[in-house]
Order: structure tokens, then sequence, then C-alpha cells
């Protein structure tokens, strides 16, 4: 089959209907650098809520207690050997943070409210949110601090500010209740007020003394490549026997169920745009072959093949939706790291956008995969749209054909 | 190698013409041997495109036999219809069909891209075929750039340049000026004569059946005279 000539032919014929094709090319571009555009700004709020997930104390990996998930107490705790850490490759790891994370009631003098008490190493929570919050005050020095940090939210609520002193209850290893007073370090400012009213942070070491047990019950890790997750879990879980190893997926599968609900809607999405498209392209595609029908009467007539016929407008729909595909993902492209490179603000709609997991700032995240999606699939959808009439090009009978 | 291009036996062929059926072909037996050049000519509904058509397998008979260079097309499927008309037919029709986005050139280049002949062949083929024709210089214009007598040069040089078995025109002369006609017909009969081409041509132009060798009509779907078996009586 002489590709060649059918191509030539394809391309020049495109030329005929300058206008019309030229629209076509036009709304072809426009819908994929739509898609392109929308598909990185839900690839960027699909980051966004695995992101907070991760730095959500959660981390890529966990050790637990077991049954800690389903009750979180001080009871499920265990305790670090000198050399905790197994030998694990150290460019896969961005950071371990044991913790202590227990629930207890804090007092102010004027209000008292449940929360999470945490007891951290500061210097090790640069894998979580703790690590770029904004603080009023002091942050925590040290393991063995024994003040506060505290949410502004919560602070607010409390009716108390850096400085004061607060009053926090929670269970000893024991079973007993311990109570103690802590001096408010600073106050931190989470993006939305749910971290906030959640966590109280206190030194690990400081926790410890107050629970009489030099215990954590958790240890975060936080990933550098989150490819090496099923391999560093699989050495965790031989390393840490008897205790839980769990990746984010397991402890949120909320936002892993939405991580991969959003894998399909972008798809959903591609469909529906394309799927719109390809009815215009139909259209056009039918016009060009029924005003060539004497042509195609004649090339049959010459002896051109019926699967040359399909070759040739199979490839005028291919050429144009080729066309239309690259200048539409320059565009996309452009418009995502030019015009939306530095996110798009949404504090106007912080509280909604925090329940749904998400930053304040939705910054757009281009994937070479979903670039690869696009134009696979627009030329899948171009090849798609020119059967009909290309069918329709080859029904056309060469004696009828030229008689018109 | 038979001498004989064209053999049709008892070919009928009958249309609905709103539910009315028509016979364009009624019994036919026609013979074209090897470097004739015959003129099919009659009225309108005389059955001589019908004929041309059988002949060169666009259309297919009821009844009868047709076969062309001792090829069968009765039992042709289209695709091998294809292969035929593509490898030993030329055809010249009324309107020229040239194909409007390629250049005189390129139109002549064509057919023998389809056959899958060589660039550099086909291109000193069609440059010889159109400096042949006159055509010297229009090379590069494409079909709308031409006037009708120069695209219908354009269009023979199109359906000879593979040497085709047999070439098939249906009415060449029916939207050309009486010169330019003359011209066009000086040139098929060159062709026959020196190159040894044959054709068929459907018309009702007096002009064109003056030129050909043998004048066949045709009334009603049947051969009412044929010169050849005029001259052989």
């Amino acid at each position: 089959m002489p590709i060649n000539l059918l191509l030539q032919l394809s391309v020049r014929n495109l030329f005929r209907h300058k206008r019309r094709n030229l629209m076509l090319l036009l709304a072809i571009t426009v819908a994929v650098a739509g898609v392109v555009v929308t598909n990185s700004l839900i690839r960027g709020m699909q980051f966004d809520m695995r992101e907070a997930a991760v730095a959500n104390l959660t981390g890529h990996i966990k050790v637990l207690a077991p049954g800690y998930l389903d009750d979180p107490n001080i009871e499920k705790s265990f305790s670090l050997d000198a050399d905790w850490q197994p030998e694990v490759p150290a460019e896969a790891i961005e950071g371990w943070a044991p913790r202590i994370r227990i629930p207890a009631v804090i007092m102010s003098e004027r209000e008292t409210r449940g929360v999470q008490f945490v007891g951290v190493d500061p210097s090790r929570e640069g894998i979580s949110f703790l690590g770029d919050v904004a603080i009023e005050g002091e942050g925590l020095a040290d393991a063995a601090d024994g003040r506060v940090l505290v949410g502004a939210e919560l602070a607010r609520q409390l009716e108390t500010v850096v400085g004061r002193r607060l009053v926090l209850i929670t269970q000893g290893l024991d079973g007993r209740n311990r109570e103690a007073g802590f001096r408010i370090a600073g106050t931190y400012d989470a993006e939305g007020t749910g971290l906030e009213k959640q966590f109280v942070f206190t030194g690990v070491e400081a926790l410890q003394s107050l629970v009489e047990a030099e215990v954590v019950t958790e240890v975060s890790i936080k990933l550098k490549d989150e490819k090496s997750e099923a391999s560093i879990k699989e050495t965790l879980t031989g390393f840490f026997t008897g205790l839980e190893v769990m990746n984010w997926q397991e402890l949120e599968p909320q936002a892993a169920a939405m991580f991969v609900y959003v894998d399909s809607a972008i798809f959903i999405w591609f469909l529906v745009i394309m799927g719109a498209l390809i009815f215009g392209l139909v259209n056009t595609l039918i016009t060009a072959v029924m005003e060539r029908i004497k042509e195609f009467g004649m090339l049959r007539a010459v002896g051109m093949k019926s699967g040359a016929v399909i070759v040739q407008v199979v490839l005028e729909s291919t050429v144009i939706m080729l066309v239309g595909v690259a200048v539409g993902v320059v565009i996309g492209w452009l418009l995502t790291t030019q015009w939306l490179g530095d996110g798009i603000d949404l504090t106007a709609w912080a509280q909604g956008i925090e329940l749904a997991g998400m930053r304040s700032v939705l910054t757009p995240h281009l994937l070479m995969q979903d670039i690869i999606l696009v134009t696979v699939m627009s030329l899948f959808f171009g090849v798609l749209a020119a059967l009909y009439p290309a069918w329709r090009a080859v029904k056309i009978k060469p004696l009828e054909a030229l008689r018109r | 190698m038979s001498d004989l291009v064209v053999r049709c036996q008892s070919v009928s062929r009958t249309y609905q013409d709103d539910s009315v059926p028509v016979r364009a072909l009624v019994n036919v037996d026609f013979e074209v041997h090897r470097g004739e050049f015959v003129s099919l000519a009659g009225p309108s509904g005389s059955g001589k495109s019908t004929l041309l058509n059988v002949i060169g397998g666009l259309d297919r008979p009821d009844e009868g036999t047709v076969e062309v260079d001792g090829v069968l097309l009765n039992e042709l499927s289209e695709s091998a219809l294809s292969d035929l008309r593509l490898e030993r037919m030329g055809f010249v029709f009324q309107a020229y069909n040239l194909i409007p986005v390629l250049s005189a050139l390129e139109n002549v280049e064509f057919i023998m891209q389809l056959q899958g002949v060589p660039a550099a062949e086909r291109h000193s083929r069609s440059t010889a075929m159109l400096d042949e024709l006159g055509l010297t210089g229009m090379a590069d214009r494409r079909p709308g750039e031409m006037s009708g007598g120069q695209q219908q040069r354009v269009a023979v040089a199109r359906a000879i340049v593979t040497h085709p078995v047999l070439l098939l025109a249906d009415e060449p002369s029916a939207n050309l000026d009486s010169k330019t006609t003359e011209e066009l017909l000086k040139l098929l009969r060159r062709l026959n004569e020196e190159q040894g081409v044959t054709i068929v041509t459907a018309t009702h132009d007096p002009l064109v059946m003056s030129y050909a060798k043998r004048q066949v009509r045709l009334r009603d779907g049947e051969i009412i005279e044929d010169s050849a078996h005029d001259e052989a009586a």
C-alpha cells in the first residue's frame, strides 16, 4: 500500500477546506489543552491529598503495636532497642520518627478539650507537617522538652496564650491516670484548623516520664522514593517481629481510595471531552467524504483498493488529530507551568478543601504518563472517528459515483 | 498471447429505474482485438456506456460472460477486479476526474504509485508522457490551473503511461470544444497506431466515431451495426 502517496493526499486534502479544518483543529487543540490543564489540576489535588495523608503524622510506612489502630492507648505501645533502626538503603529513606501518641484531656483555666497528645523528637519531625508549620512563640527544643506546642485554633478555644500553663490528663502504662502541668512553648499554625485542634506536642522523653514507661506507640517512616515502599515494608516487617507494619494506604484507606478514584476520574474526564469532540470529527470527515464522492469513485475505478481508501480517510483524521494534539499539549503545558505554575489560591474555600484533605493552594502537577495518555488516546479516537466515514467512502460504488 | 483483448458473449444487463426494468444490454456478443480503435456509438440509453462499464469491470452483467485479456471477469471478486483495472486497463472519463490536490505530473504518476513503480522510473515515464502529449511546462500545474483540453490530455497521459492492455474512454470529448476534441482524437489515433494501444470509446460524437477504425452502433441495448462485420462481409 503506497503510504507515502496516501499521506500526501491526506495532508493536501486537509488544505482543500482550510477554514473548516482550521475550526476543527482549533476544537481539538482547545479540548486537548483543556484536558492537559484539568488533568494537571486533578493530579495536583490527588497528590495534595496523598501528601496531606502522609504528612499527617502517618508517613509512608508506620510501625505500630498490634491493635493500636482499633484502640489507640499507651497499653498498645512497644519499646525500642538501642539499635532499633533496621538496615535499609539510606537513599530510600527521608526520615524516621518514633513517637508516643495517646489520647488525653487538656484543660486551661476556662476550657477543656479532648486531644491527641503526641510525644516527639523535634529533630526528627521534618518528615511530618510539624516541620512546615509556622510557630508563634517557640518550638520544642528537643526530645526532653517538657513544654507543649499546641495548635493556634486549640489555644483560641482554650482561651489561652503562649507562656501560660495547661493541664493534661492521660493514662499511664499501669492503667492509672497521670496528670501534669505543661507550659505552652508556642502555638502552631497548620493549614486549616483540623490538625490544630487535634494534636498537642511535647518531647517524647517528657511524655515517657509522664506515663512512666520508656515506650513508643509508633515509628513513622517517610520515603524519598515511593517505588521502594514495598521492599522497605517487607524489610521492616521482618525486623519488627510481633509488630504491625502498615503503609499509608492501609492507615488512610479513605485517602488511598480517593487516590485510586482520581486515576479513574482523569480517564473518565478525558473520555467525556474526547467523546464530545469525536462527533465533530466524524461530522467533518463525513462531509469531506461526501464532497469527494466522485473522486473516491474515480480512485476505486482506476484500481485503488478499499483498504487504501480506508487508510486515506483514517490518515486525514489522524494527521489533523496529531497536529491538534501536539499544539494542544504544548499550550496545556505552557498554561500549567507558566500561568498556573505557582498554584491556585483556594484560601477562600479553605474549610471545605481541608475536609477533602487538600491544601489551600492547589498546585498543578503535570505527569508524563497523562500526556502520553492524552496523546495516544486522542490518536486512537482520531482513528475511531474516521472508521465510519471511511466505511462510507468504501461503500461508494465507482459507477454510481462517476455518474454524479 | 491471444489476439483477443475483449470478448463479450450473450451479455445482458437490466437496470431498475424507479422500479421499471430498463434493458441496457440484450444478448450482446462483442469482441475487440489487440490494436483496435473501436467507437461504441448510439443515442442516449442505447447501452454504449453500459457495455463500456461491463468491459471495464465497473458493472457486472446479469447474464453472459465478459473476458478481458483472457481473464473471465464474471468470476472475479471486487478486489480482483480492482487489481485487473489497475494493472491492465486505462480509463479516460468524460469529466477528466483528475485529483485536484495533485499536480499534472503527480496525477500522471498516481496509478504507477498504486502499482508500486519505483519513484525514479515513475518520474521519467510521466515526464516523457507529458512531453509527448504536448504538456511540457505544465507538470507543476494543478487541474484547476489548466484548460479542459489540457486536463483531458493529462487524463489520457495518466491512463496510458502504465501501458495498459486496454484503454477505455467514456465520452472523452463531451466537455471539449471541437478544436480540442480533434487534438485529443489525433492523440488517441497516434497512440493506437504508433504504440498499438487498444482503445474502446463510448461516444455519440460523429467526430470521435470518424477517428476510430471500427464503429459499433447500439440501439436499445443491441448492436445494430459493426463496421468490422460489414468489412468482413
